[in-house]
């Protein structure tokens, strides 16, 4: 189940990956049709109330997580800890790998399920397991099929989103020995019961945490299907990979956090399942897992606090900036080549993996900041990627004519007549070269490279947004 | 130190919390519908009835019992085992037999009105409606809140034990090309009584 071959954050660019992307007609119609499926529920849900409020307390409560994190974790360990979980720090990708591998080695872990976890996928865990000869099976329907297809998600929620029910199809019919009926129905209720298999039979169960509340020591987490309870019910011993920053203070912190979090997610008033999970099996309890164990995971978040990008901290990993981004709707997840796509991809990639291997991802962007209109938790999303460009601007990643552009471009948008003269020659530019056949645009010198696989449509008139 | 939520404002801005003067009983049972379940209001007398006949629709071989049915559970387990039904009590049992049972019977630690969500856990345990395909949940008027922000203030006190599920209508999925399924990994189907009346058990 070893994803093959190298990383492609590092062995290609952004554009090959896009180009590669956009052969595939399926994504293009696929990626739009869903996320505004959820857009338009999300609006219906809150016809009568006013999200913009409720998007501002849950900033507040984000903000103050992020801000004293050290407190609230510590109070988080705390409880847990009083509940009879053991918890374990991770600075970094290897080490969580090496405590789980540790977990899973000292409980006798032969099998282990688990719940959709972008944590999970950050730091590499299925192979490092399987490289142990564990069994690891994802439940979550379409993590099982990225699992079977040796794939990886394309959607922080809707992992499959790229595929056609005809390939789910082929990998599960694989799996079967048969081929399958061609119905989305007698599909889900194959894997349904090859998993239910799996449930049964698991050593371990391993989930992500949609939130730690630091006050009661809980891990919260959400689903649609039923595999989180299903993990962290039947097997022996569950494990929670936990990013730090995704700490609440309180419970009741969830009466605002889950509302943000499904409707931003999928326009659910609430997913199907949310667990508060608080410990191991207690004394008079008819079940559960003997042991709890909850990895608290750094790699790279702590040094962000105090700096530019503390606010890329207060994501709750919703996946709505994916599905208002004009660029993610045409390329898909894939193309951003690591494990978080779209505009939050776009910010986080750098600033986990490097300038170098992720700095040209802020520029997959038209800083257009409908991102920031949608974000539950208000980041400025359209902020931090500009910032990102800028520092790689000035720490000479960027080609020099980039650097030159940048400066001027800075410099012109810094008051107003200059900004007004700017977009002035930006229109009389843009729809004297729509005049120009694209292919003559293409061989001015110096502009062919910028203008590979960009339109020129005559701009708009200045004004317009902010 | 940030403020505590204020409910008032949250009911304006949540749509997971009831409008002033909003009937918790009639929006818990259209939010239940809303999701895809299904739900009646008995007195509390009928709620044996009720539940037999819940469960009897689905023409059950095995029904898994959970505790906390409380003294409901020896009446409904006779009424089933008279028209031949094999009874099985949650935590007696072993997980091969739950995992054969066609339909659970719960009751819950809480439920929520503005989010048609049923509350289980606690002491009864995690699993008791876990795998069956059809899950019937006895609701206890009292037990019912009428948001979100309430049920999580009450929680605490109302003693927790080591897991809560929060459920709101048939587990889904929409994986493949978005087309909904119901009963994917929990119950296919979900029944809820409440039972109106403000005696305990």
């Amino acid at each position: 189940m070893n994803r093959p071959g190298p990383d492609p954050l590092t062995s290609s660019t952004f554009s090959q990956r896009a180009h590669e992307q956009l052969g595939k007609p399926f994504l293009r119609r696929a990626v739009p049709k869903a996320t505004d499926h959820a857009y338009n529920a999300l609006r219906d849900r809150f016809r009568d109330h006013d999200y913009d409020a409720l998007r501002e307390q849950g900033r507040r409560i984000r903000a103050d997580a992020v801000e004293h994190l050290d407190e609230h974790l510590a109070t988080l360990v705390a409880a847990l800890e009083r509940n009879g979980v053991s918890v374990h720090r991770a600075a970094d990708d290897a080490r969580a790998r090496e405590i789980i591998r540790g977990i899973v080695r000292d409980a006798g872990g032969r099998r282990v399920v688990k719940v959709k976890s972008m944590a999970s996928e950050e730091i590499g865990l299925n192979p490092a397991l399987e490289a142990d000869g564990v069994e690891v099976v994802e439940t979550d329907l379409g993590e099982y099929v990225v699992q079977l297809d040796h794939d990886r998600p394309s959607h922080i929620i809707a992992p499959i989103i790229h595929k056609t029910r005809g390939e789910v199809r082929d990998s599960l019919s694989r799996v079967a020995g048969r081929e399958l009926p061609d119905d989305a129905a007698a599909l889900t209720g194959f894997a349904r019961d090859t998993l239910r298999e799996a449930f049964l039979t698991a050593d371990v169960g391993i989930s992500g945490a949609n939130f730690g509340i630091a006050e009661t020591g809980t891990i919260c987490l959400v689903t649609n299907e039923g595999n989180g309870r299903m993990c962290t019910s039947l097997p022996r011993v569950h494990i929670s990979l936990m990013g730090i920053e995704r700490v609440l203070p309180r419970l009741e912190d969830l009466a605002v956090m889950l509302p943000l979090l499904t409707g931003a997610g999928t326009g659910q008033l609430i997913t199907t399942y949310v667990s508060l999970l608080s410990g191991p099996r207690r004394p008079g309890e008819p079940d559960g897992p003997r042991e709890m164990h909850v990895v608290l995971l750094d790699n790279g978040r702590s040094a962000l606090r105090g700096g530019a990008y503390q606010d890329v901290l207060h994501c709750i990993r919703c996946g709505a900036c994916q599905n208002v981004c004009p660029v993610y709707r045409q390329v898909g997840g894939h193309a951003y080549g690591w494990v978080y796509g779209g505009p939050i991809g776009a910010v986080l990639t750098p600033l986990f993996r490097g300038m170098d291997a992720g700095g040209e991802l802020p520029h997959a962007s038209t800083l257009c900041g409908a991102c920031d209109d949608v974000c539950p938790v208000k980041i400025p999303i359209h902020d931090l990627l500009h910032g990102l460009r800028s520092d790689r601007v000035r720490g000479d990643a960027a080609p020099r004519a980039e650097r030159v552009a940048s400066s001027l471009w800075s410099l012109a948008w810094s008051n107003p007549w200059t900004y007004r003269a700017s977009v002035t020659f930006a229109r009389v530019g843009t729809r004297a070269a729509a005049r120009v056949p694209s292919g003559l645009v293409r061989r001015v010198p110096g502009a062919a490279r910028w203008l590979d696989g960009r339109d020129l449509p005559g701009g708009p008139r200045p004004g317009g947004r902010r | 130190m940030r403020p505590r939520i204020d409910p008032a404002r949250l009911a304006a801005i949540a749509p997971t919390e009831l409008r002033p003067g909003e009937d918790a009983v009639a929006r818990f049972v259209a939010e239940v519908e809303a999701v895809a379940g299904t739900a009646e209001v008995v007195a509390r007398g009928d709620a044996v009835d009720a539940a037999e006949r819940a469960v009897l629709a689905h023409r059950p071989l095995r029904v898994v019992l959970a505790a906390d049915l409380d003294a409901r559970r020896e009446a409904l387990a006779g009424r089933l085992e008279t028209v031949g039904v094999e009874v099985v009590h949650y935590e007696q049992a072993d997980r091969a037999t739950v995992a054969e049972a066609d339909v659970a019977v719960t009751g819950c630690v809480a439920a929520v009105a503005a989010t048609g969500s049923i509350v289980t856990g606690g002491a009864a345990g995690r699993g008791g409606a876990l795998i069956a395909p059809v899950h019937v949940c006895l609701v206890e008027r009292r037990r019912l809140f009428d948001g979100l922000l309430d049920v999580l203030r009450a929680l605490p006190a109302i003693g927790v034990g080591s897991a809560l599920s929060f459920q709101s209508g048939p587990s889904r999925t929409a994986d493949i090309e978005k087309t909904l399924i119901l009963g994917m990994h929990g119950p296919k189907a979900v029944h809820v009584v409440v039972v109106e009346g403000d005696a305990d058990s």
